[in-house]
């Protein structure tokens, strides 16, 4: 009997060990893709992977707002109509997903984990470019999946940065792992063209810019923008005005991380939207 | 010649010597449950002595700082696993120290060619009710005490480490004629640094066998709360957010300190 029944790697790495390199050596976590292309076409079309659409981040007077509708589908079909694509990573951090919803969730569960265990191992919390950059490379090491037609996963991330100059941060990526900081405004999915176009128009001839919205505004212009893209997007539902579905918004300020509740998102809508 | 069985006992029992020799310096930690969560406190100057392992479970631990940081991440990985494939409600602190690191511990110590781990920890998992905490004392031979109730002693609602036997001891009997389950945070941490005190006490009078006087405990607090600093975390009972480890900066505590 030895040591490394304890499991853990006894030479010195230098650089201390990713959470998901940890998993990996424990074969816990997948490979980075499951072999070549399929060369068959036709093959391919047969299966549909579920996805899910829209979200939308912007930043206003009380932190970043970050939104997404509740609809998974795939291909036609709608698959499950109160997803929640805005997770919270930790006390200060969202990763919204539009994409493929078995592939994110793993993915935000990994990252949340890795946050973690660097907290709890290096005695200090990740700084944010360091997290930022641990999404990036989980995108990257499920790029092999997006290759092959399966898997793709295109999130956004804010959180807040209380270190070097305290204020809420904004990225947004593309599915191969490239980070892009927004300064007003994101949104990926494929509700995303018709709500990009609502935040510029907003934000550059609206009665503000976002940035000076008071909450009540970021909301109701969040659901009018959800509401637009469910309009022409059939893979996003908007607001279920029969079923009572109301998409799911969060902010992240100085405090933290609010989830706004139902009943305001109902009212907010009722009177601003409706 | 380490084949025959008395070399061998021999071998064990002069590193037992050695290793106890070693952590006797080492400075208390008192880990007390309280109404609202799982309350550890100790005093140093230098090395931090309290951790974080998983959502609901804290570490102390005293010995060489190269050893305490293999069974700590060897804690966290194992930790960290499990909560990730099934879930954090999953881990278990029991299943940690039984299965994981005290075999692991016992035979480091038993194979006298190699070297042994030289720590002692002390490790709390908070429960949803102060009848759910977990305290659990982990020796570098892999010897587990819990806070159970035995044969011989009732369930304790707190638990303490230190450098040697006597200081436990006294430590313990302290805390259990002071100490009570519901009290509230600023009993807890005034318990707390006078159970420490009279570790600490205990170190440095080796000889003694009954309990100090108790304005000696508090004149040895008042002198070392002015030159040392405050350690202190908790473990929050309060299930509203998943991580309940929360690490108190000195300057929080002393304003709450009495006498």
């Amino acid at each position: 009997m030895d040591r490394s029944q304890l499991g853990f790697d006894q030479n010195f790495s230098g650089a201390a060990d990713d959470f998901p390199s940890l998993l990996r050596r424990k074969g816990l976590l997948g490979p980075t893709a499951i072999g070549p292309m399929p060369q068959n076409a036709t093959q391919q079309q047969t299966w549909q992977p579920t996805e899910a659409t829209t979200i939308l981040a912007f930043k206003f007077s009380g932190g970043v707002l970050v939104a997404g509708d509740r609809r998974a589908t795939a291909g036609n079909t709608v698959v499950y109509d109160r997803a929640d694509k805005v997770l919270e990573i930790d006390r200060q951090s969202i990763m919204a997903i539009a994409g493929v919803p078995a592939t994110a969730w793993e993915m935000a569960r990994v990252l949340e984990h890795s946050l973690q265990y660097f907290r709890r191992t290096q005695l200090q919390e990740m700084s944010v470019d360091g997290k930022v950059r641990a999404l990036s490379k989980l995108l990257r090491d499920n790029f092999g999946f997006v290759m092959q037609g399966v898997g793709v996963v295109v999130p956004i991330f804010a959180t807040y940065d209380g270190n070097s100059k305290p204020e809420a941060r904004l990225y947004f990526y593309d599915a191969m792992g490239a980070q892009f900081e927004a300064a007003d405004y994101a949104a990926t999915g494929s509700g995303s063209p018709a709500v990009r176009g609502i935040l510029y128009y907003e934000n550059t001839w609206g009665a503000k810019p976002l940035h000076k919205l008071s909450e009540q505004e970021a909301v109701s212009l969040a659901l009018r923008a959800l509401d637009t893209a469910a309009e022409s997007d059939t893979a996003t539902a908007g607001v279920d005005r029969s079923g009572k579905i109301y998409p799911v918004i969060k902010i992240v300020s100085r405090e933290g991380i609010t989830t706004l509740p139902e009943s305001k998102i109902a009212a907010v809508f009722k009177e601003m939207v409706a | 010649m380490i084949e025959e069985p008395y070399r061998w006992v021999e071998a064990i029992a002069n590193r037992r010597e050695y290793i106890e020799g070693q952590l006797a310096p080492g400075s208390p930690i008192a880990a007390l449950g309280y109404r609202e969560g799982i309350l550890f406190v100790t005093l140093g100057q230098t090395r931090q002595k309290l951790f974080e392992i998983y959502d609901r479970i804290a570490m102390g631990a005293i010995g060489h700082p190269g050893d305490i940081e293999r069974l700590r991440m060897a804690a966290i990985e194992l930790a960290s696993t499990e909560g990730f494939t099934r879930s954090a409600a999953d881990v278990s602190l029991r299943r940690l120290a039984h299965y994981s690191l005290s075999p692991v511990m016992k035979s480091a110590f038993e194979q006298i060619y190699g070297p042994p781990y030289l720590a002692r920890m002390l490790f709390a998992e908070v429960g949803a009710r102060p009848e759910d905490d977990l305290f659990l004392r982990v020796e570098y031979d892999g010897e587990i005490a819990s806070n159970g109730a035995t044969y011989a002693r009732a369930r304790q609602d707190f638990a303490v480490l230190s450098g040697t036997r006597q200081s436990v001891e006294l430590m313990e009997a302290f805390l259990k004629s002071e100490h009570k389950p519901d009290a509230s945070f600023e009993t807890a941490v005034n318990s707390a640094l006078d159970a420490w005190s009279v570790g600490h006490m205990l170190l440095q009078a080796s000889e003694a066998k009954e309990l100090p006087a108790r304005d000696a405990i508090a004149q040895h607090r008042q002198e070392q709360l002015t030159i040392a600093a405050i350690e202190a975390a908790v473990l929050e009972r309060d299930s509203s957010r998943p991580i309940r480890y929360r690490s108190l900066a000195d300057k929080e505590l002393r304003s709450i300190i009495t006498r």
